[in-house]
Formats: structure tokens, C-alpha cells, sequence
């Protein structure tokens, strides 16, 4: 860490001052007559602390603050101030200055305030180390079980892909297909440790990073046809509305169909067989709204604020199917990383209606837009 | 008239290698395994491939990528193609925290990821080798 010092204050005595206060110690002092050569040195002289005056001809005492925030927010900054003025000191420590040396000051008390400046700094500094690190450490974490998970399953279903490519002439139809649904399920299962490995990184923020616009209708077509297996096998028969026209919406195709697979595949767990879940999309005020209505179980009255929590599984002991608790609190975090919201409607022993709700993508400066 | 092809796998999973041995074999290519980075880069100076299937996280860490870049350090080695077959990229972002992916961190030529389709890998593979090719006649 260094020991720079800018002083940015339109009176030379001032500068003057504080140099020669310094003057000996280790301190390395830099000092600017306006804002604007300040902030050229707040880059050029990189700073630990910064004091501003608040009152100067040219850029304000408060835009040299803002400025210096967005350059780096970890320097320290302190405002320098008339006593006449002290109320604008309180005013820009509520902007975010560490402090504030009122004029006329005195060796000591510069000396002082400097000193718990660079304390500051310092404290500033270690947090966002220890920030950084225990953020790699949880990203490490998150690699290095996931490789140990994902080796074997990558090994297993590499083998039987060799297998079913080694005997395609020789299997029947029917061991062809068992070959296949084995292979869908250790994908099913790879999918499953990314999701978990994703919950624990809680890294979904980065999904962010590739957002694009995305077609409802091909999240929902796509969702479908990933569970429409499974409602097969029960009988349930899967109804899509579409209302037409969807906008688009900004987000990760990816993870908005693994939500939608959450929530459909509760859907088809806590449904009776033979029954039928309704999937709707469309767009209104400015919002795309995605529902999947079931005619199940439902879910206790008492277990509705906690669905969306990590880990909860309904209390009331259903044991209908077994699930890992952590389903509807991804799909809660996914929603939630595209602006969007997710609600449930349920009454016990009628069934449950999830809503999903993600902001349409205004698509430029000439579509039509909401008054 | 073309002989058989030699292939080289690099790969410490060597149930993950007979998977890919044996797609690669029905295709009739010829294919030895190694089991380490060490045993396979003494390999690929004694023996004569046609192509390295290479894999990234081994032993300690990222031992394949020192592997690949050894190759490019060694004028023979240098002109032999390298398909790059590595768990999810993420693990790849975590060899370098904080800096930019690119499949291309090292000069390989093609990167896929585990699990890997038969069809895909004979895909890559016949690509490879036909760009090696087609890149040794233009030198010869």
C-alpha cells in the first residue's frame, strides 16, 4: 500500500500548508489548484487519500467526489471546508467522504485526519481482498466438485455412447431405446450437478454476461418437449396457450428452460394421473406472463411463504415423489436474474398455479411504446 | 493408398478412454492410451501419431494444457494435431480466475466436451486430420 496524498483546493496556502506539514514524513504529497487537474492526477498520481475542497471556482468540490468514486472507489476521500460551511461537509460525508477538515486547521489535527484516512484505506482494501478471495475460494469450490462429480458420469455415458455406436447393428429396437433413455437420464443427472454446483457458486448473476433476446414460444416449446416424457408415463396430458403476438425477452435461453422444467415437472410429480396441466404465455402491460396451471395435490397453506427457500421440501408429507428441495428456489433465483418475479396460486387437494413473470425486451426506438 | 491411422490418447480417466478407444477403433483407426501427462508426452517422442486426443485436467491441475504446450515448443511435435477433449468449460476458467476464456488459450486446435457423440468425435477427428494433411503437402 502506498502513502499518496492529492490535495485538490483552489487556495495555494492551502496546498502550501499541508506540504510543508508533511514535509520529512513518509508521505508522498500531491496537490491541484482546480477539479479538473485534480482528477487527471487522481489517475496519473493514483492516490490513497484525496482531500477536496468543497468550494472552488470550475467543477464543484462535490463532482471531483463523484468523479473519484467512479475512478476508484477505494480511495479515501476527505472534503476540506470552511467552519461557515460545515453543514456542506455533512452533506458530502453523506455522499460518501470518509471525513471533513475544517479551515483553518492545525498541524495536528491535518496530521490526524490523514492518519485515520490512510487507516481507512487500508481497512478498504483488506475487505475487498478478503471479498475477492473468499469469491475464488467458493468458484474453486464449485470446479473442483465438479469435477469430481462429473468425471465418472462423463466416463459412464461415454461408454455408452461407444457401446451404442459399437452395437448399433446388432441391438433391437427396444434395447436401442432403453440405451437411449439411459443416456437421458445420466444427461438428466450431469444437468442436475450443474444446477446444484450453480445454486452453491450463486453465481447466477454471471448468467447475465450472455443474456439475449429470446423467443417465449421457443422456451416453452422447448420445456415441453423435455417433460412430455415424464407426463407420458402418467397419462397427463400437457395443453400449451399461446397467445399471440410475444414479444421477446432479455435473457439466457438455457436457464429460462431449466426454470420452466422446474416448474413443469412439479407439475407433473404432484398430478394424478391422467389429468392435464395447462401452460399459458402471454404478453401484458409491458410484461410477459408465463402460468402452469396443474389440477394436483396443491401445496398447504403453511408451506406456501417458504416454497422458493433453498432446500424446502413441503412438510405435510406427500410422499408422492421425492425431489431435492432446491428445484424452485434455482428457479426462483433464475427468474429473479432476468428482472422477473414467480408467484404461486395453490388450494390443497385442487391443484397449484405458478406465474412467471419476466419484462418484455423493448426491441428498439420504433416499436410502440407503453404510455 | 492410406495406412492405418495412429491416434494418441492422453487421458487419466481410463474408463473414459476405453470409451472413446473403442468408437474409435470400430472406425478403424489405430489407438494407443496414455495415463499421465509424462507417459504420454514420452510417447509422442518416441512413437509416430497422427493425432493427439488430449485431455486438460489431470494430476494436479491443468497438466494437459503443459502438455500441449511442450508440443508447441518442438518442431515434429508442433505439426501433429491436437483435439482437446476437457470436462465443462468452467473448469477451464478456473485455471485462469479472473482472466478471459477462450477455447484457444493455448494453440490447439479443436476443443469439445465430455461426454462426447460418437459421430461428433469421428467428425472432428477426420477434420483434423485431413487439415494436417492437406497442410503437409502444401510444405512438402
Amino acid at each position: 500500500m502506498g502513502d499518496n496524498i492529492l490535495i485538490i483546493d483552489d487556495e495555494e496556502v492551502v496546498l502550501d500548508s499541508c506540504a510543508q506539514i508533511l514535509e520529512g514524513s513518509h508521505y508522498h504529497i500531491a496537490t491541484a489548484t482546480d477539479g479538473a487537474q485534480g482528477i487527471k492526477l487522481v489517475q496519473e498520481f493514483q492516490p490513497d487519500l484525496v482531500f477536496v475542497d468543497l468550494k472552488m471556482p470550475g467543477m464543484s468540490g462535490f463532482d471531483v467526489l463523484e468523479r473519484i468514486r467512479t475512478l476508484d472507489s477505494t480511495i479515501v476521500p476527505i472534503v476540506i471546508t470552511g467552519y461557515s460551511t460545515v453543514s456542506s461537509a455533512v452533506e458530502a460525508m453523506k455522499q460518501g467522504a470518509f471525513d471533513f477538515l475544517p479551515k483553518p486547521f492545525t498541524p495536528d489535527e491535518f496530521r490526524l485526519i490523514a492518519q485515520r484516512g490512510f487507516e481507512k484505506r487500508k481497512l478498504v482494501l483488506e475487505s475487498l481482498a478478503l471479498r475477492r478471495e473468499k469469491e475464488m475460494l467458493r468458484e474453486h469450490f464449485a470446479a473442483i466438485v465438479s469435477h469430481e462429480l462429473k468425471s465418472p458420469l462423463a466416463a459412464i455415458q461415454q461408454n455408452l455412447m461407444a457401446l451404442g455406436y459399437e452395437l448399433s447393428s446388432q441391438l433391437t429396437e427396444e434395447q436401442k431405446t432403453r440405451l437411449e433413455r439411459t443416456r437421458a437420464r445420466i444427461d438428466d443427472l450431469l444437468k442436475l450437478i450443474h444446477t446444484w454446483l450453480r445454486v452453491i457458486s450463486a453465481d447466477i448473476g454471471k448468467i447475465q454476461e450472455n443474456f439475449q433476446p429470446v423467443s417465449v414460444a421457443s422456451i416453452l416449446s422447448k420445456a415441453i418437449e423435455s417433460i412430455e416424457p415424464h407426463a407420458t408415463r402418467k397419462a397427463i396430458k400437457i395443453q400449451a396457450v399461446v397467445k399471440e403476438p410475444l414479444g421477446l425477452v432479455h435473457g439466457d435461453e438455457g436457464t429460462l428452460v431449466e426454470a420452466l422444467v422446474n416448474i413443469m415437472g412439479n407439475a407433473v410429480k404432484y398430478s394424478r394421473l391422467e389429468s392435464q396441466i395447462v401452460v399459458r404465455a402471454e404478453e401484458k402491460e409491458g410484461a410477459i406472463l408465463i402460468s402452469v396451471a396443474d389440477t394436483g395435490v396443491g401445496i398447504p397453506k403453511e408451506d406456501l411463504p417458504f416454497i422458493f427457500e433453498d432446500f424446502y421440501r413441503g412438510k405435510t408429507g406427500q410422499a408422492v415423489e421425492k425431489g431435492s428441495g432446491l428445484g424452485l428456489a434455482l428457479t426462483r433465483r433464475i427468474v429473479e436474474a432476468h428482472q422477473g418475479t414467480i408467484s404461486v396460486e395453490s388450494e390443497l387437494g385442487k391443484g397449484s398455479t405458478f406465474v412467471i413473470r419476466l419484462p418484455v425486451l423493448k426491441t428498439g426506438p420504433l416499436a410502440p411504446s407503453a404510455v | 493408398m492410406n495406412p492405418r491411422r495412429k491416434l494418441l490418447i492422453i487421458d487419466d480417466d481410463p474408463d473414459f478412454v476405453e470409451g472413446i478407444k473403442a468408437i474409435l477403433q470400430t472406425a478403424d483407426y489405430d489407438v494407443e492410451a496414455a495415463y499421465n501427462p509424462k507417459d504420454g508426452f514420452k510417447a509422442l517422442e518416441t512413437g509416430q501419431y497422427d493425432m493427439l486426443l488430449l485431455d486438460i485436467m489431470m494430476g494436479r491441475g491443468a497438466e494437459g494444457i503443459m502438455v500441449a504446450r511442450k508440443m508447441r515448443k518442438d518442431a515434429r511435435l508442433r505439426e501433429i494435431p491436437v483435439l482437446i477433449i476437457t470436462g465443462i468449460r468452467e473448469q477451464i476458467a478456473f485455471l485462469f480466475p479472473g482472466e478471459q476464456v477462450h477455447p484457444r488459450f493455448v494453440a490447439v486446435d479443436e476443443l469439445v466436451e465430455k461426454p462426447i457423440e460418437p459421430k461428433l468425435l469421428l467428425e472432428k477427428v477426420s477434420a483434423l486430420l485431413a487439415t494436417a494433411e492437406a497442410r503437409k503437402a502444401q510444405a512438402g
